[in-house]
């Protein structure tokens, strides 16, 4: 066996492309799925009956299968109902609606773990309902869900390779490419998991650096 | 041997680190002799208690059980030296130990945890163990808790559980570390009265507690330790009587409680 | 869509089942050996297995299977891509279980560890009769995620060729040219299968959750 990453290293204006695409999917999603979980969150827990079901009845859908059978099923079907997207834009568009159904379950628990005394005290204090969300109920709970998010964003990054499947051109792509043009697969498919694993460690180092400057905020009873 | 004393410890130290938490104690109790180590938090009590128990190794010094070395001996050339890991078994088979947190295991019942080690440790037969488990756990009262689960049983019933667990294994000496420091009040009284039984009856106990009227009734001798060292040493009478060390008072202060005041 | 096309679907799920289950178990224990790895007092053992957790949970899972599925043929494994997709999903889940244990051991109060070797029970029982079935409870509902959690990746094994349900989805949507209602029956299996699994993990915690402090 040989390997020959020449081959790989020709091709790096692609491959730096092609790793711009990854990061700019990734961040979209990211962006859009932590805010429409925190919609979904909010209406779960303040919003009419009927709707916080409906909502539970699609997180517990999304988060029930495979992102692959998800997003398959909105770029090969979604043609039959008028909803038809290019690769990147449909990728975009599975991801977020992916990682927000899982950013809300983040949020649903961080709203839950809010002791009940800190909103019996805003209200007393007289603060309206969107006082209390801004001034108690966000800031507590950016310190309560950070791990998590944290975790679940790096968990979006490596969900991106997915998109590859419907030729979103990503990095796993446009590698892979690579590898069937020189027939060098292994050598970029060592590439790229080496780019992943070196983002991902990056993330995780951010992660609890963030988590190491909020904790000061931690509830001081325990 | 038949005169040696249930436990001697010489010139023992206990170092983690670079912070000496025991420095040099030397401590003698007979057989049959209930001793209670008081002192303030931080005071290395528990430290002094797990050294005798050899859950934590001595940095410096020895102890001796029934006349019998444990861990560490003084070798032919006059070094401290560590004793064979069957030894060392041996000796500590002879001591049993009560936690603060209970410390049963969550997944057997009352009945289990007693028989545990019964049979995994001392090969006894399944039957047998239980007849055994069934009476320890009698005596302590908890006779018809024999198939609930910790979780099913109050805080008083699972030390008492504790206690008949380490009952079980026939050691010649008990040590306690604060048994009802985590037990409500009103729970409290039903665990020293179990082991006010036990002294009774003779075992060699050695106790720490923040129980001042346990230990001026039931303690034959209470040590009290400050910063690593034995500060006072002495009956009941003579450490809690007047004239009273000014540590002593001052830690009296602190913990004593109206009930027990009377006893004083 | 016919009955035919959802019977093919549930055909296709029973190799899904297959794979996630024989990866779960393989996983579990290449988990149990690199999890002893990531606790040991070796350096050099900890060194090795959290190398290789940091890699398997630091990359996506498709990359993994790539490589894997083109690696073996060239280092002399002929193997079928069953095969190459099973010690993918077997390495990856191997990773997270390894972490899962560790922290389920890590849980394990000392005093119960104490209060055995006070007992007597020695290292092998100790850790055989109290550490390692309390450890097991504890992390019940995580092993019960993970193994839902393999079950949805396994669709990605269809990219190595392996016929599973999402691949079968696939092939039929391609040729009738009916997508939305085969990927949503697909939706609808994985959520059966899921619920299933998710219930027997309720029931087994059911069960273990009187022996709970
Ligand atoms: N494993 C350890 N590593 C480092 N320091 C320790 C360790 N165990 C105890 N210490 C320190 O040794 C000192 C004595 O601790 P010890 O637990 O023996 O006190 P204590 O008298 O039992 O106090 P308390 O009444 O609070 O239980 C303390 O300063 C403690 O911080
Ligand atoms: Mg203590």
């Amino acid at each position: 066996m040989t390997f020959d990453f020449a081959l790989v290293l020709e091709n790096v204006p692609n491959i730096a492309r092609a790793f711009g695409v990854t990061l700019g999917v990734w961040a979209g999603a990211v962006v859009f799925g932590s805010i429409g979980g925190f919609a979904i969150a909010v209406a779960r827990r303040w919003g009419p009956t009927p709707v916080g079901w409906l909502l539970r009845a699609f997180v517990e859908v999304i988060r029930g299968t495979p992102f692959l059978v998800q997003i398959f099923l909105l770029y090969y079907g979604g043609p039959f109902i008028g909803l038809s997207l290019d690769n990147i834009p449909a990728g975009l568009f599975g991801l977020s609606v992916y990682a927000a159904a899982y950013y809300s379950e983040i949020f649903r628990t961080g709203f839950e773990a809010i002791p009940k005394g800190h909103l019996e005290a805003a209200d007393c204090a007289g603060f309206t309902r969107a006082q209390t969300l801004r001034r108690i109920v966000l800031p507590e709970m950016t310190m309560l869900v950070l791990p998590a998010m944290v975790n679940m964003t790096i968990l979006m990054l490596k969900e991106t390779a997915v998109l590859s499947i419907i030729s979103v051109p990503e990095l796993t792509l446009e590698v892979s490419a690579i590898g069937t043009a020189h027939y060098a697969f292994v050598e970029s498919f060592t590439i790229v998991a080496l780019l992943y694993w070196g983002l991902t460690d990056l993330c995780g180092r951010a992660g609890r650096l963030a988590e190491a400057r909020f904790s000061r905020y931690r509830f001081s009873h325990s | 041997m038949t005169n040696a004393p249930a436990i001697r410890v010489q010139g023992l130290v206990k170092r983690f680190g670079k912070t000496e938490v025991l420095t040099g104690i030397d401590l003698e109790a007979a057989r049959g002799e209930v001793t209670c180590l008081l002192g303030p938090s931080g005071s290395g009590k528990s430290t002094l208690l797990r050294c005798i128990a050899f859950l934590e190794e001595a940095t410096d010094g020895f102890i001796e059980i029934d006349g019998a070395p444990l861990g560490f001996a003084l070798g032919p050339d006059g070094d401290r030296m560590r004793l064979p890991p069957n030894d060392i078994r041996g000796v500590r088979s002879k001591i049993g130990m009560v936690f603060q947190q209970f410390n049963l295991w969550p997944h057997m019942t009352a009945l289990g945890n007693v028989m545990e080690a019964l049979v995994t440790a001392r090969g006894m037969s399944k039957a047998e163990a239980e007849e055994r488990a069934r009476a320890r756990l009698a005596e302590v009262g908890l006779a018809e808790r024999a198939t609930h689960y910790p979780s099913e049983l109050s805080g008083g019933q699972q030390q008492r559980v504790a206690i008949a667990r380490a009952l079980a294994l026939e050691p010649k000496i008990m040590l306690f570390d604060e048994p009802t420091s985590s037990l409500d009040p009103e729970l409290t009284g039903e665990v020293l009265n179990v082991m006010r039984k036990l002294a009774e009856g003779g075992m060699t106990m050695v106790v720490v507690t923040h129980e001042i009227g346990f230990a001026a009734s039931v303690g034959h001798k209470i040590v009290f330790l400050d910063q690593g060292k034995i500060l006072v040493e002495g009956t009941p009478g003579e450490v809690f009587g007047k004239p009273r060390h000014p540590r002593i008072d001052q830690f009296l202060d602190t913990y004593l409680d109206r009930g027990a005041a009377g006893l004083l | 869509m016919s009955w035919d096309l959802f019977l093919l679907l549930l055909q296709a799920s029973v190799t899904t089942i297959v794979v996630s289950v024989v990866s779960i178990v393989l996983g579990f224990l290449l988990a149990t050996v690199v999890c002893a790895g990531t606790m040991s007092s070796n350096t050099l053992a900890r060194g090795a297995g959290r190398l290789f957790v940091s890699f398997f949970r630091g990359t996506p899972l498709l990359v993994q299977l790539l490589l894997i599925y083109h690696l073996l043929p060239q280092i002399g494994l002929d193997v079928p891509s069953e095969v190459a997709a099973v010690a993918g999903m077997a390495l990856c889940t191997a990773a997270y279980q390894a972490e899962i244990l560790r922290g389920g051991f890590g849980a394990v109060p000392k005093g119960l560890m104490e209060a055995a070797d006070m007992c007597g029970l020695g290292a092998f029982a100790t850790f055989r009769r109290i550490r390692l079935p309390i450890a097991v409870r504890l992390t019940l509902p995580s092993l019960v995620s993970e193994i839902i959690m393999i079950l949805k990746a396994s669709s990605l094994v269809s990219v190595v060729g392996v016929i599973e349900l999402t691949r079968m989805t696939q092939d039929l949507a391609a040729s009738t040219f009916l997508p939305l209602p085969l990927y949503a029956s697909a939706g609808v299996i994985y959520l059966a299968i899921n619920a299933v699994i998710a219930g027997v993990g309720t029931v087994l915690e059911r069960r273990v959750a009187r022996g709970h402090a």
